[in-house]
Parts: C-alpha cells; structure tokens; sequence
C-alpha cells in the first residue's frame, strides 16, 4: 500500500463562465522516503492537486468528476468530515508559499502552533508524548514544551523566549521556520509544500529547503513539493512530475526525467532555464504550446 | 522614417463626465434594492407635493375638530383612523409628510453648503485658517448633536425655520471634516499644479478644478444623511421641540398619539410607519449610490 | 501603554476647556431668559433683577465663564435657574440611570450582532443571511422612540409580560445604592426579586435603544468576516486541521473585530446623546429627560452640564476603544 495514491483524478471548477475543467486525469504514487517535486507554470493545477489530497477545495464551486485520492488505503474523497480533520495536521502537514500571509498576525507565533499541536495530540495523544487520558492541563503543558521544542529544531534561536512573540517580529525567512514547525508538529506522514521558497531571499531558500531534506531523512516521510523552480527540483527532489494545462505529460525519477527528457514540454522547460554560459538577450520562454501540440 | 500618422481621436458623442454619469446610473440600475428605495423615494416627494390637492379632508389639516368622531379605527373612510380630536390620520400624515421631506432636505443642503465652504477653506490653505476652523469643528463633533440641537431649537422659539437652523448647526461639522480630507488630497494632484501654471487664482482653482472631483463623496454621504435628517426632525417633534400642532408633523403626531396609546394604537402606527418608510427609502437609496460612485467602500 | 493614556487624559483638559467656553458663547448667544421663564409672568422687575443677581448673570460673560470654570474642578457645576439644585447633584443622580440603559443596550448590540455577523459570513446568501439581512435593514431605518411605542404595544398591553414604562414600580424601594444601577445593587444585595423587577423594566428600553446598532454592528462584523475568511493564514489553520470552530471564534473574529471596534465605540455617543427619545418613551428618569426638562426652560446650566458629561463619556470611551485596538491589533504602536 502506497502512502498516497492518486488515480485519475478529475476536477472541475464553476466561475461566472461555467464550469471549467481542471485537471484532466491525474496520476501520482508516492511513497515514504520520497520527495516529489511537481513542476509547471502558473495555473497548470498544481496547486490545486495539493489542495485536492487534505480535500481543501469547497465543493461547489469544485467538483470532483472521477478518480481517487487514496491516502495509507482510505479515499479521501469519500471520508467523513471528521476523518478528514483528524488527518489534516496530524497525518498531512501543509506550507503555502508566502509566509507574511500564512500566519495570523493577532495571535502569538506559540498561540498558533499550540493549538496545532493539541489537535494532533487530540487525534492521538503519541504525538505529544502522552497517553489517551492524560488531563486537559497535560495536554496543554506537553503541547507548548512540544512547541518549543519544534520551534528549536526549525532553527529559531531562543525559541523558548521567541514563542509569544507576534507573527510581524519575525522576517520572512523566520515566519517560514515557524510555518514549517507548524505543520511538522503532529508527526504527519505526508508533507504538502507549496512553492514554500517562492517568497523569499535567494539565500533563505537555500537554508529552508535544508531543513525540509533534513526533516524528510529523519521522519522518513513522503513530500510533494510544488514548485516553479527547476533548480530546486534538481536540489531536493528524488522524483519529479511535470504538469502542463492539468496533465501530468512525464514523471519519475529526477535524473531521469532532467537528463534525457521525453516529452517536449519538458525539454523547452530546461531549455528556458537560464545558466552561467547563457548570453544576454537569449532567455527563452514557452510560447505557443497548447495541450493539444503534445497530444 | 516615415512621418507617422496623425493619430485620430474618435469623436464621442458624450463628455466623458456624463458618460460616466451614464454608466453609474446603469450599475445603479442592477441593484433592486436601491430601485425599491429610489421608487419610494420618488413616491414620496410626488405625494408631498400632491398633497394639498388629493388630502381627503383638508380642513382636519387647518385645526378644524370633529369630536364626534374621535378614535374612529381604520376604516373606507378615514384609512388611517382618526385621533383624539376626531382628525383623519391620513390627511395629517399625508400633509405632514411636507415639513419632514421639506426639512430634511433643507437641513441636509445647509449642512452640505456651509460644510463644504468651511472645509475646503480649511483643506485649501492650511496653517492656522486650518487650525481654527477644524478646532471649532472637532469641538462641535464631541457634542451630542440631539441635546444641542433641542437646546437651539427650544431657545429659537417654535417653527419649522427655526428648527432647520438648529438642526443643520449640528450638522455640518460633519461636511467640513470630509470635504477637507477630499480637498487635502486633490490639492496635491498633477491637475492643479498645472491649472496653477496657467495662473489660475484661488476661487477658480478651488471651485472649478478641485470641488467638482470631489462630489461623489458628498453626494454618497447627502443622501446617506437625508434619512437621519428626517429622522432627527421627527425626533424633535417627538419630544416637543420643533413644530407645534396644528402644523402637522410626523414626529409631533406620535408624540401626540403616546398617551393615548395601548387603545388607539392606530394613531401611532401611521406617523410611525411614515417616518420609517421614510428613513428606509432614503437609506436603501443612499446605500445604492454609495456602492455606485464610491467602489472604494463597496462590500 | 500607560503613558499613551496618561497623555490622552492630559489632552482632554484643552478639549473640555474649549466645550466649556463654545457652549457659553452659544448659550448667552441664543435668545431666552431663563429667571424670566423661572420667575413666572407676574413677577416684578425688582424680583427678576434680584434673582439674576443670585445666579450671578448680572456679571459680565468673561467672568461668569470664569466663575463656572473655576467651579468645575470642586465640582460646582453651577445651580439650575428653574429648580434652585445645583446641577453637579443632579447629574450624579439620573447618569446611572441612563448609563445602565444604555450598557445594556450596548450588551445587547454587541452580544447578538457580533455573532449574527460571524454566522451570516459563514453561511452567505442562506436563509439565515436574508432574513438578518432584511431585518438590519429595517432595524436601521427603524426610530428608536417608534420602535419602543410598538414594544411597549405588544409585549406591555396585548402580551401584558413586562412593565409598560419606568425604571422601578413607584410604591416599592429599590436596592440600597451602590452603584446606582437597579440591576447591579440587586446582585450586590442578592436580592433577586429585585433584579427581576429591575430586568423587567430594563428589557424593552434596552431593546428599543438596541435595535439600530445591533444592526449597524451586524453589517460590519459580516463584512469584516468576509474580508478575513478570505486570508491566506485561514487556509493554513483550515490545512493543519483546526476545528471550524476554533477558526471561526478564535482567529477569525479576532482579527474581523478591530473595524467594528471602531462603530461600536460611536454607538455609545450616538445611544447617550438620543436616550432622551427612549427615555421620553418609557418614563425612564436619567439624563435625557432631565435635559429635555432644563431645555424647555431654557435653563441653561443643566444643559451644559449634561452636554459636558456626556462630551467627557464620549472622549473616555474613544480612548477605551483606541487602547481596545491594540489590544485586538499587536502591530498598533502607543504614540
């Protein structure tokens, strides 16, 4: 049994226009240890795909039109509300990609991530160390020290003291740690990031996907990273898949796919990445590529 | 190099001011609600000024009594009932309905003119002219508006005028304080630093570059404000001060109608029911115009 | 913090100083004469001259002004023409009255559209929303002396379950003061036979005072919400598994709180300086309808008392509200 299992997953969105279709037909197996890189332009779905596996796209204006979703054996398309919030922050962690927007600016960083932490310690008390009837003061004290904790190992200094500071204390590439800490917390599983670098200093990027390959090797856990950035891919990524106007057109191993690309929408994608050896004035975009050229 | 072409501007048909005046009152259009209020609204104003010529008994009106038959409940006749005095209700609440639209609006044009005169005075140039007029401003902002327009009113002595003058004192501090805000802002615009370069004075500037773009503002918040003018002239009625019987008056006719009220509850419920309609037409109204030429504020 | 409200309270001195000194001008401006008014239509011009020279309106304006200033720091509030009372007392005595009115109508206001709003955020263009939506709009237009004479209709004489009108049946004794508020003195006496008289009489002023801001409240918090439920930090509290719930009553309202801070505060300037039209409605004995007795004697010095009073709650609560923002907003910086 696979960790996460997508089969032919289709979904289509209602807006003033009508209804549209999204993503035609999606295929993805991923497994422990795995760290999936998911590539494409702005709009292929990529997105969406991440949101569709903790089932966080309303139901309208989403619908979901065939397929399957299956994560450690249960369809999550099919689960009960209740199932599904006991899987989300406990057995799926989820980043979004800007950090200045993703934490609640009113609430204390330690505020946020403890109540994190009892979910998941609720969904199963493990998690925080404790057994089922430990009492509502224990849950509280194991979580915070857990938070703490986190905070610590995501690399903020001082975490201890740093924890009832206020989300617009920390800079960006800080905010991310504590969005990190966030949704490592309840041990899950399976790590959703979405373009969790995107917003932030060339530099940072770096250190933060560290801390994510360091996680992954420690937890051995499944990641899909959705990404733009096809140097990231080739940095952290074991498995990479290409999407394009919400197919999948090629995916598997990274250096496969990146060294003798089959498809070629991937080939003009690496094309257009620019190197040291590219001269001025010669950067290449995609144009004119529609899904049907690749059919 | 070929000379380019000289480049044709297509000749509209409209300025683009009344274009965009077009185009508002067509999204205003889309709002049901605000056609309801428009629709009342325009009911309303028909009815006030047709009202000498259609009131059923038109000298209830002048103070005439009918005891005989007082405390009539609504009926084919007297459609609202009549009161104490043996008056048909409808002829009052239909007469009555000039004093409150007429001083509504009255109030409202005094607050606009004064409050706009003050405020883009103190908006335009600054520095102490600034200073004092928007001191005097706040100051009047932190009275309760009711209690000083009761005392002005009560000193002034009874009449609708008088009334008008009391309410419309308390009320433009309101304008002045938007108008300064608008007229800070526009100052500093592209538009007048040219219209300065071409050695336009001050008065022309400031009445025919700047208070014509900043209209919408005021003409949201009028029409916001027609429904509490008249509802602060009914509440000046309701408690005593303002108009005196035998002018009808809706607020007046309630107050009247409160000691009679658990029996005869009729000759409440019509006054009562005018000032509402009134208010919720003139809100409904402003609310559509507010969404049109204000998207800033749009929810 | 405590600095910032320090060097508030020190900027409303000026701000009462210049009230003080507009609402003589204004008074002494307006035609109406009081000892005239107070002395009856038969009095001698002896007798009216005596009496402005025992109230002091004889003085020159600059000096009375300076006189009445003077007076209000030792609480001398000048003495009312037509009732020879002097003026600080009696406003001591009808504020609670009103102020428990108009907290309880704010209580109302606030504990039921705060909720309403959050709900009908949530479940947009339900059933819920159309019907609260309708309502607002009505309760809005609605005048709070028309709407009290409707309550007073239905639940007073059809219904006969509340009192009609005032603040305590004539021929009981109230709870021994405390605070002045009926409702507070009973709980402090445990005396709850009282505070269900107290309740009683409290329920339909309260309601009829409620109704517009209840409604303004309403609107604002179900736009607010709106606003926020589309953040990107609820997507992230929703990813990691906390409960509606939690995200609604919690994070949500937290952060949709801090614009409807701002008209709730207002509220209570605009409940305050209309209680007169409830009260008249209800016979309910505060500040209104003693205003409302010196304005149609033209007495002026209860009047300014009332209007300073009230001025002096007005800048008290915006401060409240100004500090509530930080409290609600960690970003707001005390300068």
């Amino acid at each position: 049994m696979a960790l996460l299992d997508i089969r032919n997953l289709n979904l289509a969105m209602r807006s003033y226009e009508g209804e549209t279709q999204i993503l035609h037909g999606i295929d993805l197996v991923i497994e422990r240890g795995e760290i999936w890189g998911m590539v494409g332009e702005t709009g292929s779905g990529k997105s969406l795909t991440g949101l569709s596996i903790s089932r966080l796209i309303p139901t309208p204006p989403g619908r979901y039109l065939a397929g399957s979703i299956e994560f450690q054996g249960t369809d999550v398309l099919k689960a009960a509300e209740r199932d599904m919030r006991r899987l989300r922050g406990r057995h799926i962690g989820t980043i979004f990609q800007d950090p200045t927007t993703n934490l609640n600016p009113v609430f204390r960083i330690g505020t946020q991530i403890v109540d994190v932490a009892l979910h998941a310690g609720h969904a199963d008390p493990t998690v925080l160390g404790l057994s089922a009837g430990a009492s509502r003061r224990e849950f509280k004290r194991a979580a915070r020290e857990k938070a703490i904790e986190m905070l610590d190992k995501v690399g903020i200094p001082k975490a201890a003291e740093r924890i009832d500071d206020y989300p617009h204390q920390f800079s960006g590439g800080m905010r991310q740690r504590v969005l990190i800490a966030m949704a490592m917390i309840g041990k899950p599983d399976l790590l959703i990031a979405d373009e969790p670098t995107t917003a932030l200093d060339v530099s940072v990027q770096a250190q933060i996907l560290r801390l994510i390959h360091d996680l992954v090797a420690e937890r051995n856990i499944g990641v899909l990273l959705i990404t733009h950035n096809l140097g990231v891919v080739a940095q952290i990524c074991t498995h990479v898949a290409v999407m394009h106007r919400g197919r999948i057109l090629e995916s598997g191993k990274v250096g496969d796919v990146l060294k003798r690309p089959a498809h070629v929408y991937t080939q003009a994608l690496l094309n257009s990445v620019p190197t040291v050896h590219t001269k001025r004035g010669e950067l290449r975009g995609l144009s004119g590529l529609t899904p049907e050229s690749f059919a | 190099m070929t000379t380019p072409e000289p480049l044709a501007i297509p000749r509209r048909n409209q300025s683009a001011r009344l274009e965009n005046w077009s185009r508002a009152f067509y999204r205003f259009r889309q709002s049901w609600l605000s056609m309801v209020g428009l629709a009342i609204v325009v009911a309303l104003i028909v009815l006030a000024l047709l009202a000498p010529f259609i009131v059923p008994y038109p000298e209830h009106v002048e103070g005439v009594t009918n005891t005989a038959a007082r405390f009539q409940p609504p009926s084919a006749s007297a459609w609202f009932g009549t009161n104490a005095l043996g008056q048909d209700m409808f002829s009052l609440v239909l007469v009555g309905s000039q004093v409150s639209l007429f001083s509504g609006l009255a109030v409202v044009f005094i607050a606009v003119v004064v409050g706009t005169a003050v405020g883009a005075i103190a908006g335009y140039f600054g520095g102490w002219i600034d200073e004092i007029l928007m001191r005097v401003t706040d100051l009047l902002l932190t009275i309760p508006s009711l209690i000083l327009a009761m005392a002005v009113a009560a000193a002034l002595g009874t009449g609708v005028f008088n009334m008008i003058i009391a309410i419309s004192l308390t009320w433009w501090p309101a304008y002045a304080r938007l108008v300064r805000g608008e007229v800070i802002g526009k100052k500093e615009e592209q538009f007048i630093a040219a219209a300065h370069a071409l050695g336009a004075g001050w008065p022309r500037i400031l009445c025919r570059h700047i208070l014509p773009n900043i209209v919408s503002p005021i003409i949201v918040k009028a029409s916001l404000d027609m429904g509490f003018a008249i509802l602060t002239v009914a509440s000046l009625g309701f408690v005593g001060i303002g108009v005196k019987p035998p002018t009808p008056e809706w607020g007046t006719l309630l107050s009247g109608a409160r000691s009679y009220m658990p029996d005869y509850w009729w000759t409440a419920v019509a006054p009562g029911m005018a000032i509402f309609l009134a208010v919720l037409a003139f809100n409904l109204l402003g609310d559509g115009l507010r969404d049109v030429l204000d998207p800033k504020a749009r929810r | 913090m405590l600095l910032f409200v320090l060097r508030r309270l020190v900027l409303v001195v000026p701000i009462l100083i210049g009230l003080t000194l507009l609402l003589f001008v204004v008074a002494r401006l307006l035609p109406g004469d009081p000892v005239g008014l107070a002395a009856g239509p038969n009095a001698t011009p002896e007798l009216i001259a005596s009496l402005r020279q025992e109230f002091g309106l004889d003085q020159p304006l600059p000096i009375q002004y300076w006189t009445y200033l003077t007076g209000l720091v030792t609480g001398d509030w000048g003495m009312s023409v037509f009732t020879r009372r002097p003026v600080f007392e009696d406003v001591l005595t009808y504020l609670p009255a009103t102020l428990e009115l108009v907290f309880a109508a704010l209580i109302i206001a606030v504990v039921v559209g705060i909720p309403l709003g959050l709900l009908t955020a949530v479940y947009r263009n339900g059933v819920l929303d159309y019907a609260t939506r309708t309502l607002a709009l009505g309760g809005i237009a609605m005048p709070r002396f028309f709407l009290g004479l409707l309550l007073q209709l239905a639940f007073a004489a059809w219904l006969d379950i509340l009192p009609l009108s005032g603040r305590y049946p004539l021929i009981e004794i109230p709870p021994e003061t405390v605070t002045g508020f009926y409702t507070v003195d009973a709980l402090i006496a445990g005396d709850w036979y009282a505070l269900r008289i107290a309740l009683a009489h409290l329920a339909l002023p309260a309601i009829a005072m409620a109704l517009s801001p209840l409604a303004t409240i309403m609107r604002m918090m179900r736009a607010s919400t709106i606003e926020v439920l589309q953040q990107d930090y609820v997507m992230t509290e929703r990813a990691l598994g906390l409960s509606n719930r939690l995200i609604l009553f919690k994070y949500v309202l937290k952060n949709a709180m801090t614009s409807t801070l701002t008209v709730i505060g207002l509220y209570v300037s605009w409940m305050l300086g209309g209680t007169v039209l409830v009260e008249t409605v209800f016979d309910w004995p505060g500040l209104g309808l003693y205003a409302t007795q010196a304005i149609l004697t033209q007495d002026f010095m209860p009047v300014i008392g009332v209007t300073l009073v009230i001025a002096i709650i007005y800048l008290f609560t915006m401060l409240v509200v100004d500090v509530l923002y930080g409290v609600f907003n960690p970003k707001v910086r005390y300068a």
